[in-house]
Parts: structure tokens; sequence; C-alpha cells
């Protein structure tokens, strides 16, 4: 088996190794240049940390709503209403009330967006991959129309809202020149630290791992199951719409079409990456991060940014098959 | 507006006749038991093949090849990731997906000249292929060994073991077909489209699967599934720019129709069907 | 078969056993659970791989198969304790396939075939209905039918009779007997003694994965087998003293259960449990014990009143039966009663974890837990490394000692058992009894379902039959008459 698992691992480094000649750009080159995009200067690293907030969050939604057995493919949707709302709340409400109601309207949005995909897989039996894939395709047509329609701000070329207002953005942390932390990315690893320790020690959070570990044994131990998947869906739900919102009143002040450069789908490598433990996601979104960050990088290469999608697919099948081979192996007679 | 009824239904068979391929192509992957959430990675790497194949080579023939046989490597890659590494089926579709994304941005970008036009098929033989095909599949399966085979695995791995079947092998062959037939659904979807991006398949694949589940996971049954989402795609192109009650209708909300639509079938449907009871089961 | 060695990992599940099976006859494989039995013939059958070093020879020839599929090519079929009928199928498909004859199918010719066969054997069938309305019965006599379809001459039947009614068991093994005369030779694994002192001409006793002995029926007794089975000889347990006082635990009045096909599977039983008795449900499986056991315990609704002590348990949720004092050991304690990928630890809380001491307002408390597990595993002996290792680890007896400890932790009122000695070998079963009575002296009750008579005979207070969804009382005479009870269990 360990010969398989070196055999995948190599097969994928061909693949990716073949794909990069192609393009023309020296593997070392490239690399180089992904590390020094996304990690080499101080407005580098502003920029990655950048990155992995909402990368955060995303991957927190999704690894919550994998601990309830729910696999929340939906997290990009949701994470673009989220944003929506937030924007249109911020923009009518400033100031620091605006925040608070900004990101509370984020939640709702998510949850909003969630909620179709939850109550179909709890109560309707329907799978919920194929409809939060659905409602992320209706997410961004709903977005669009509304940002190229009646959200759409005079003074903006392209389909976007209008700005929010500076008293209504999330402060920076650390605020220099060169090196900025937003308040957003501590928020979200505060919420990664909350959640660890909700999993851990409290019922509801072993009610809801026993849920997705073992439906049927879960029933017999009386946890509702069903009420406790559609709960979950909807807590994922609204981390998601969090991180948009937050995306919103920490980076990019408005809302625009094509907000979400698939921070949802990055949201799935991050918590599978992470394993089982919450606080895993943090390596794991930074690492999400200097790869987005530093595959932008490398289009002036000349190398296309599809390339960290392939390296993504490959390194989830190579944990995934790792995992598994870690936690197998139970053999027993008769 | 009159709707000329010719013209809904070309287009309701030109828009059915790619996720008809798809779902079946899904089809003889779940029957044998495998959950094939990356239908649409296949589509869209065997378009995209078909296109720049085809373009090189100036043979459209050489390119529809190209794009099967990568749909049946992504395929067995799909085999090989949930057979022998046991990894998750819905985590490896969703790697796959993001590969075949990937994969195709980068080829779009490095291997097409903007300029260059490939060839294309002919629509015709396509859309015989994708409604004769579920036919000769739900016969298939029904009256041939192999077909038999297939039912077993889907339905019980293990017990299939006991009679001495293998369902690793037998689930080669499922995935083979579905290799087969979504690469022939992206060929179609290239055809239809004529320049390569990377969103042109636009989420068919799920659609396919969708279809595939409302149809009780039965080849033709799901089918006509296909036809009714065809027909709401074909519906939105007609209904574009119409109002209701003097309200502009964004053309946004005729494009998520479809979407809508699955989302509320699964929501009334699902109960009723029937799963094959291996899936996803090793 | 000589010199025959399997390993799952560190453990030695078969050690250089030896078998020879004369061609004709009837030979029962006994021992308790684990003592590599069923590894033994899966070897035989090709799906487990033996060590290095074994031999193996069919009708005079070596063979060399590694795999079913050979194994059936030489003329040899098995039929696994849980069939291999796959439900989704139609009977005509679960014969044929594997063996269909050809890459097409013709339907008329198959029938005929399959209709002589059946003829041949005194059985008829639905070919075109889907197998998993088959009845237990019926399931085993399409095993058999798959077997003679693929022309098998030795066939191999892993407790053929564990899931069959006392009459359906006879008739299996008067066809056995008859195939057996038209020279095919038989393996009869079973725990059953009397099966193989009525039915067989040689038996083979496994104990620990080694042979101790291979005898001739007629040369020996049944207090011979069970000396050689458990290698003590374990002394006779007295007819157990009930403890029932007049107060009642559980009472059920008019329960309606529905099953999963949508009709009745348990029709308005009632049903009376006093404090500190042990009552048995016997019965044949699938009479509507499942359907009993998963109303009272809340996970399906019911019509009809049922109360637990002096409360009334009809609409109680899952949780509030359970801090009534309600506890399971279920039928299928991966499916039911475990998480597999979670320590001992974690599993230990799983359906007591949001009471004192386990929680409190919500939050868990971790020491309280640790210390759980511990006792619980130390009840029966759970042979455990660590308790933060995966329970699926652990071996299906393990496990299923663990269930247990956990049931009958704290202080249960009522406790429901399904099949409590499911994969515990014969002084674990002792004990996990011992240790229901236990807790039924100290004012407990306890209901448990098995479809072992025998085992309830010997473990219950008061025995009562299951059938087609009905409970049927023995008379005061026939009280503790196996035959009396096992009528009642099929009667039409």
């Amino acid at each position: 088996m360990t010969f398989k698992i070196a055999a995948l691992v190599l097969g994928s480094l061909g693949v990716l190794g073949i794909l990069l000649a192609a393009t023309g750009v020296p593997v070392g080159q490239a690399l180089a240049e992904v590390i020094r995009a996304s990690l080499g200067s101080e407005r580098a690293i502003s920029g990655t940390l950048r990155e992995t907030t909402p990368l955060l969050f995303a991957g927190l939604a999704v690894f919550l709503a994998l601990r309830a057995g729910l696999f929340n493919i939906g997290v990009e949707g949701q994470f673009l209403v989220g944003a929506l709302a937030c924007a249109v709340v911020a923009l009518a409400v400033g100031g620091p009330l605006g925040i608070v109601l900004g990101l509370l309207a984020g939640a709702l949005g998510g949850i909003l967006w969630a909620l179709p995909t939850a109550w179909i897989r709890a109560y309707r039996n329907g799978h919920e991959v194929i409809t939060s894939i659905m409602l992320n395709n209706a997410a961004m047509l709903f977005a669009t129309a509304l940002v190229a329609g009646p959200l759409k701000a005079p003074d903006q070329q392209s389909p976007s809202t209008a700005m929010i207002s500076a008293a209504t953005r999330l402060p920076n942390l650390i605020d220099q020149p060169k090196l900025q932390v937003n308040l957003g990315l501590l928020l979200g690893l505060v919420v990664a630290l909350l959640l660890a320790r909700w999993l851990a020690r409290t019922v509801a959070g072993y009610e809801l791992c026993a849920a997705g570990a073992n439906p049927k044994a879960a029933l017999a131990a009386g946890v509702e199951v069903k009420p406790t998947l559609l709960k979950a869906m909807l807590f994922s739900g609204a981390l998601a719409g969090s991180g948009g919102a937050v995306m919103v009143l920490a980076f990019e002040g408005r809302f625009y079409q094509g907000f979400s450069s698939g921070y949802g789908f990055d949201g799935l490598g991050v918590a599978l990456l992470a394993g089982s433990n919450p606080l895993g996601l943090i390596p794991s979104a930074l690492l999400f991060g200097i790869l987005n960050k530093g595959g932008t990088a490398v289009q002036f290469l000349g190398v296309p940014k599809g390339i960290t999608y392939v390296l993504l697919g490959l390194l989830i099948v190579v944990v995934a098959a790792i995992r598994y081979r870690k936690g197998g192996a139970n053999a027993t007679a008769d | 507006m009159p709707l000329p009824i010719e013209v809904l239904a070309a287009a309701t068979a030109a828009r059915a006749a790619p996720l008809a391929l798809a779902a079946l192509g899904g089809y003889t992957s779940e029957r044998a038991g495998v959950i094939n959430i990356g239908l649409e990675g296949k589509m869209l790497t065997a378009a995209c093949l078909t296109a720049v194949i085809g373009a090189r080579t100036g043979n459209a023939m050489l390119g529809l090849a190209a794009g099967i046989a990568a749909a049946i490597c992504l395929s067995l890659f799909h085999w090989l990731a949930t057979q022998t590494f046991r990894v998750d089926h819905v985590i490896s579709g969703m790697a796959i997906n993001a590969i075949a994304f990937g994969g195709v941005n980068t080829i779009a970008a490095k291997f097409l000249d903007p300029g260059a036009t490939p060839p294309r098929l002919p629509d015709p033989p396509f859309l015989i292929l994708a409604f004769g095909l579920p036919i000769l599949v739900a016969y298939g399966v029904s009256r041939t060994r192999a077909g038999l085979r297939l039912q077993a695995v889907g339905s019980d791995p293990e017990k299939a073991r006991l009679v001495g079947l293998n369902p690793v092998w037998v689930r080669f062959g499922g995935l083979v077909l579905t290799g087969v037939f979504t690469g022939l659904s992206g060929a179609l979807i290239f055809n239809g489209v004529g320049n390569l991006t990377d969103t042109m398949t636009a989420g068919r694949g799920y659609i396919a699967l969708a279809a595939l589940i409302l149809g009780g996971w039965r080849p033709i049954p799901a089918l006509l599934a296909c036809l009714l989402f065809g027909f709401l795609e074909a519906l939105q192109l007609v209904l574009q720019g119409t109002s209701i009650g003097g309200v502009q209708i964004p053309t946004e909300a005729w494009n998520a129709l479809p979407y809508l639509a699955t989302v509320v079938a699964l929501a009334g449907f699902v109960g009723k069907t029937r799963a094959p009871a291996g899936l996803g089961k090793p | 078969m000589s010199g025959v060695t399997k390993r799952f990992g560190a453990f030695t599940a078969l050690d250089s056993v030896d078998l020879e099976v004369q061609a004709g006859a009837i030979h029962a494989i006994v021992g308790e659970n684990g003592a590599g039995k069923t590894t033994l013939m899966r070897v035989l059958y090709g799906a487990l791989h033996a060590e290095p070093g074994g031999h193996l020879e069919v009708h005079g020839t070596p063979a060399t198969y590694r795999t079913s599929e050979g194994a059936l090519a030489a003329g040899i079929g098995m039929v696994s304790q849980h069939y291999g009928i796959i439900g989704e199928l139609t009977c005509l498909q679960n014969l044929i396939v594997g063996a269909e004859g050809g890459p097409f199918l013709h339907g008329a010719a198959l029938r005929d075939r399959a209709d002589g066969l059946a003829k041949r054997m005194g059985f008829s069938f639905d070919w075109n209905a889907e197998a998993s309305t088959l009845s237990p019965g019926s399931a085993q006599k399409l095993e058999i039918l798959k077997l003679l379809w693929r022309n098998s001459r030795i066939m191999i039947l892993d407790e053929p009779t564990a899931m069959l009614s006392p009459a359906d068991a006879d008739a299996l093994f008067e066809s056995l007997h008859r195939l057996a005369s038209e020279g095919a030779t038989i393996l009869v694994v079973t725990h059953r003694l009397p099966e193989v002192l009525l039915h067989c001409q040689r038996v083979t006793v496994l104990r620990g994965g080694k042979k101790v002995a291979d005898l001739d029926v007629s040369k020996t007794d049944a207090a011979e087998l069970s000396r050689l089975i458990v290698g003590e000889s374990l002394e006779e347990l007295p007819i157990p003293v009930s403890a029932a006082t007049s107060e009642s635990a559980l009472s059920a009045v008019d329960l309606t259960v529905k099953g999963y096909r949508g009709d009745d599977a348990v029709k308005g039983i009632a049903l009376h449990l006093a404090a500190g008795e042990v009552l048995g449900i016997a019965g044949v499986d699938g009479n509507g014990q499942r359907e009993l056991i998963q109303a009272l315990c809340g996970w399906v609704p019911f019509h009809g009143s049922l109360k637990i002590g002096s409360l009334d348990a009809s609409h109680l949720s899952v949780k509030e039966r359970i801090e009534a004092g309600l506890r399971l050991i279920p039928e299928d304690r991966l499916d039911e009663g475990l998480v597999e990928g979670w320590s001992l630890e974690q599993n230990a809380i799983l359906g007591l974890h949001w009471m004192p001491p386990f929680a409190q307002k919500g939050t868990l408390n971790p020491e309280a837990r640790a210390g759980a597990a511990e006792a619980m595993a130390r009840r029966f002996n759970t042979k455990f490394s660590s308790l933060g290792q995966a329970i699926g680890g652990l071996s299906g007896g393990n496990q299923q000692r663990f269930v247990a400890g956990r049931a009958l932790s704290g202080e249960p009122r009522v406790i429901l058992a399904f099949q409590p000695a499911r994969g515990l070998d014969l002084k674990a079963t002792r004990e996990v009894y011992q240790a229901i009575r236990e807790a039924c002296t100290g004012g407990a009750a306890a209901l448990i379902v098995s479809f072992d008579l025998d085992e309830l005979l010997t473990h219950c207070d008061r025995v009562v039959a299951m059938n087609r969804g009905k409970l049927f009382e023995p008379g005061q005479e026939d009280s503790r008459d196996r035959d009396a009870i096992g009528r009642l269990m099929v009667a039409t």
C-alpha cells in the first residue's frame, strides 16, 4: 500500500510536471515566483493574508458541514449571497452599527441560500451536492442581475454596487504602508478556535459529529438526526455568508460582478486538507492563500492560473488516499 | 410572440442530447456503485480536446477520438482513486472537476490559437446516438451477462464477490463506458458552442446527474428527465426579453430556470425513487 | 487440505489446520465463535488466501485456485451465513449471476433450467419476484439451487440454520441428505450440536484456530463434543431462578408497528414485563422482532400505549426513554451502537452523553467520560490497547462486550437486547447474560430477542414466541418445552 501511495504521488507530480513543462516555464522558476509573490515581501505577505481570510471562512463552512457528513458544495453561492446582503445593509446603515448589521446580514444571507439544500437533504432525501451546485449557479445569476440592474451604482463602470463609507469598514489591526493585517483575519481565527471548542466540548457539537459519523447510531443514542443535519447545514451557510461579509467589509468595500474567484470551491480543498481538527484549517487556508496569490503572479510568466486547480485536485486525492490508509486496515477475523 | 413549435422542439432536442449522453455516462458508473460527481469535468475535458486536436489536425473525427480518450482517462482516474485508493467517491469526483477545469483553462490558454476555428462534426449523428443509446443500454443491462453483473455489483458488491464476481473490474468496464458517453457529450457541447472556453459545459454535468436521479437510476426515465431539462433550457431562449405584466424579466432569471427546476424536482421526487443499494460501497 | 495457516495482522486465525472430507458425506465443522470455522471455509472457497505452506487437494488433484471464481470452477460452492442473495435482483438473476453461461441472457432457456433444478429439489420459485421479498427459508433454498446451478460437487454451508425455524431447518437437512445421496459432498459449519448428531457423518472440532478433534459422529456424543469445543467443561447451568416481582417495568397494550413494506409488522400485541424478570422472545428472523424493538426504543412511530414503570412512554422521545432507564444492546453494533472511527472514550457516552455525569448544561465533562469508558471496557474484559484507540480496530466480540458494558452501566430500568450474544464465545455469552441477570436481580427487567431458542431457554425466566407480528405464550406445562415453543414460532 505504501508503494501504491508513492506511485500515486509520483504520478501526480508527473502530470503536474508535464503540464507545467508544456507551458514552457521551468518548474524551478515557477516555484520561485510563487514563493516570491506570496511570501517574498511585506506587501506580498499582506496580499497572502488577505487571500487567506475568505479561504479560512469558506474552509470553516465546508468543515462544519463535513463533520455532519454533508458536502456543502454550496459555499460559493452562500458566500456570494452573504457578501451581497452585507453590501446592501452596509450601504444603507453606515458606521459601526453598519458593520455589525452587515456581518449579521451576511450570515443571514448565507443561511437563506443554504436553506433549500439543507431542507431537501434532511427531509426530502435529496443529495446536497446537486442542489447546492444548482443554487451556486442561481446565486451567480441572481447577484449579477442585481448588481447589473437595481443595485448598480451610477458612477461605476462595470456592474457593481457603490462603495461603502470608510467608517463602515473593518479596520486593519496592523496598518503600515506595506504590511496590513485586517481584523477580518482575526475574526476567522477566533471562529476557528470557538468551533474547535464547541465541537469537542458541547453536547450539541458531539451530537452533530455523531449524526455525521453514523446517523443510525446517533438516532439510537437519542440524537434527532434530521434537525441536526438541517442546523449543521444552516450553520455552515452562516459561516460562508459571514466570509462574504468580511470580504466586503474588510477588503473590497463593495459587491460586484465576479466577486468571488472561487473561494467556495477552494474552501472544499481547505477543509479536506485540514483533517478532523478545525485548527488544521488555519495552516490549510494559509497554504491555499499562498497558492492563490502565487498562482496569480505566475500568470505573468505565462503559466495559466488553471494549473493551480490541477494541483489542488491532485492534492485532494493524494491526501484522501493517505488518510484512508491511515484510518483503514481494520481487518478482523470471523 | 407566437412560439413556433418546430423551433422549440429542435432547440429542446439540441439541448437535451448532451444531457442524455452525460446522464447515460452517469448511469453506467452509478449502476455499478460508483458515485460520479465528476461528469462535468469529463465533459469539459472532452470538449476541450475535441477542439484542440480537431484544430491541430484539421480532422474532426480525430478530435472526437481524442475527446473520448481524454474522458476515458479521467474516468479511469476516478476508478483508480475510488477502487484502489478507496478515496471517497464524492471527493474524488470533485477533485476531477477541479483538475479538468484547471487543465482546460491551461490548455485553452496555451494550445489553441485565438484565431483557430476547429472543424465541427454534423449534429444529427450525435442526436441519433443521444436518443438511441439509452434504449440500447437499457436493453443491454437487462439482457446481457455484462449488464447483470453491473447491476449485481452496484446493488451489493460484498455479495457479488461471493458469487465470484470482481467488483473492481466490473466497475472498470462501467467507468470506461462512462468515459465514452461523457466524451461524446463533451464533443457535442463543443459542436454547439463552436469556441473553446473553460465554462463551456456550464454545469450540465450536474444537471445530467440530477436527471439520472429523477429518472430513478434507469436509462429511459433519465432520458425523459433530460428532455424536460432540455425543454426548460430551450424555453429560456424563446422567452428571453419578454416581459410579464409590463415588468422586464432579466435574462438571468430565464438562465436560472433549469437550475431552480432541478432543485424543485429534487425536493419533490427523490424520496420516491431508489438508488442502487451499493452506491459508494467498496 | 493440510497445513492451513491464516493470519490477520498479528492474530493467527488458523494455525496449521488439516482437514480431510470424504466424498458424498455430510461433514460438520464445529467450534466457538472465533475458533476459525468460517475462516477455514473461506480459505477453501478461495475468498481468503492462506499463508504459504498449506496444501489443498480436491478429488485427489492438487488445487491452485486463488479466487472464489476458481473455487467455483473446481466445483466448490459456499453459502455464507448471511446469504449471498442480492435483494434488488430477481430470484432468477440471483440464481444465474456469475454463472450466466454466455454473454447474452436467454430468458426462456434459463428459466427452463431453473425450473428443472427446483423441481429436482422439490422447491418452487416465482423467478421474476425481487429477492428481497424472500423469507429466510426460501432464501436458503435459493442458495442451494445456486450451488446446483454452478454444478458444485462440494458444498459449504456456514451456519445454514441460524435464521431458520426448526421446521425449515429439518427440511433443509432433508434436502442435504438427498444431495449427499446423489454424490455431493457437504460441509456444514454450525454451533448447534443436535444437528451434528442427527444429520452428519463426521465432525471436525476447531478451537482457537487449531484442529482439536476429527471424529465419527456415531462414536461421540453431545457431552464429549461440547467439552472439546470449549476446552474446559462448563458446569451445567441451573434453571434460572426468576427474580420477578409484582411491579411492572414495561407494559405495552395493543402495540401496532408498521413495517418498512407498509404492512403491519407488529400486530396489536400486549407485552408485560415485571421488574426483576428476564423475558426471551424467540422467533424466526423477520417476524416483527426488529420493529418491536425499534418501537420500544422510540425510533419508529407506533399505535397503542407503552409504559416504562408507571410512566406513560407512548409519546416520549428516544432521549426521554433513555432518561427513564431504557437501554439497548442493539442488533448490529457497528450500525446502531457505535461510531467505528471514534475512540472507545467517545463511544462510551454515546446514548448517555447529555446526562450527568457526562454533561452539565450542554457542556461535556471529559473526566467523567474517561472513567466511564474504562469501567465499561473492564466489565466484560474488552481487549483494547488504549481508550483513545478507534473502536473499529477491535474485534467484533470485543466491540460487543463494550456495547453490553455500556448498556448495563449506570442504573438501567429496562434492558432491551437484540441477539446480545452475537459474536461472543460461550464464556462471554454467559457473562453477558449473568450481568443482565444481576441487573434484574437489582430491580431492572430485561427483554431479549434471539433467533436461538436454546440460548433463550438457558438464560431466560420466561420465553414467548413471536410469529407473524404476534406474541404467543406457551402453556404452563410447556413453558420450557423446546418443541412446543418451536411450534409456536412457525404455526400458521
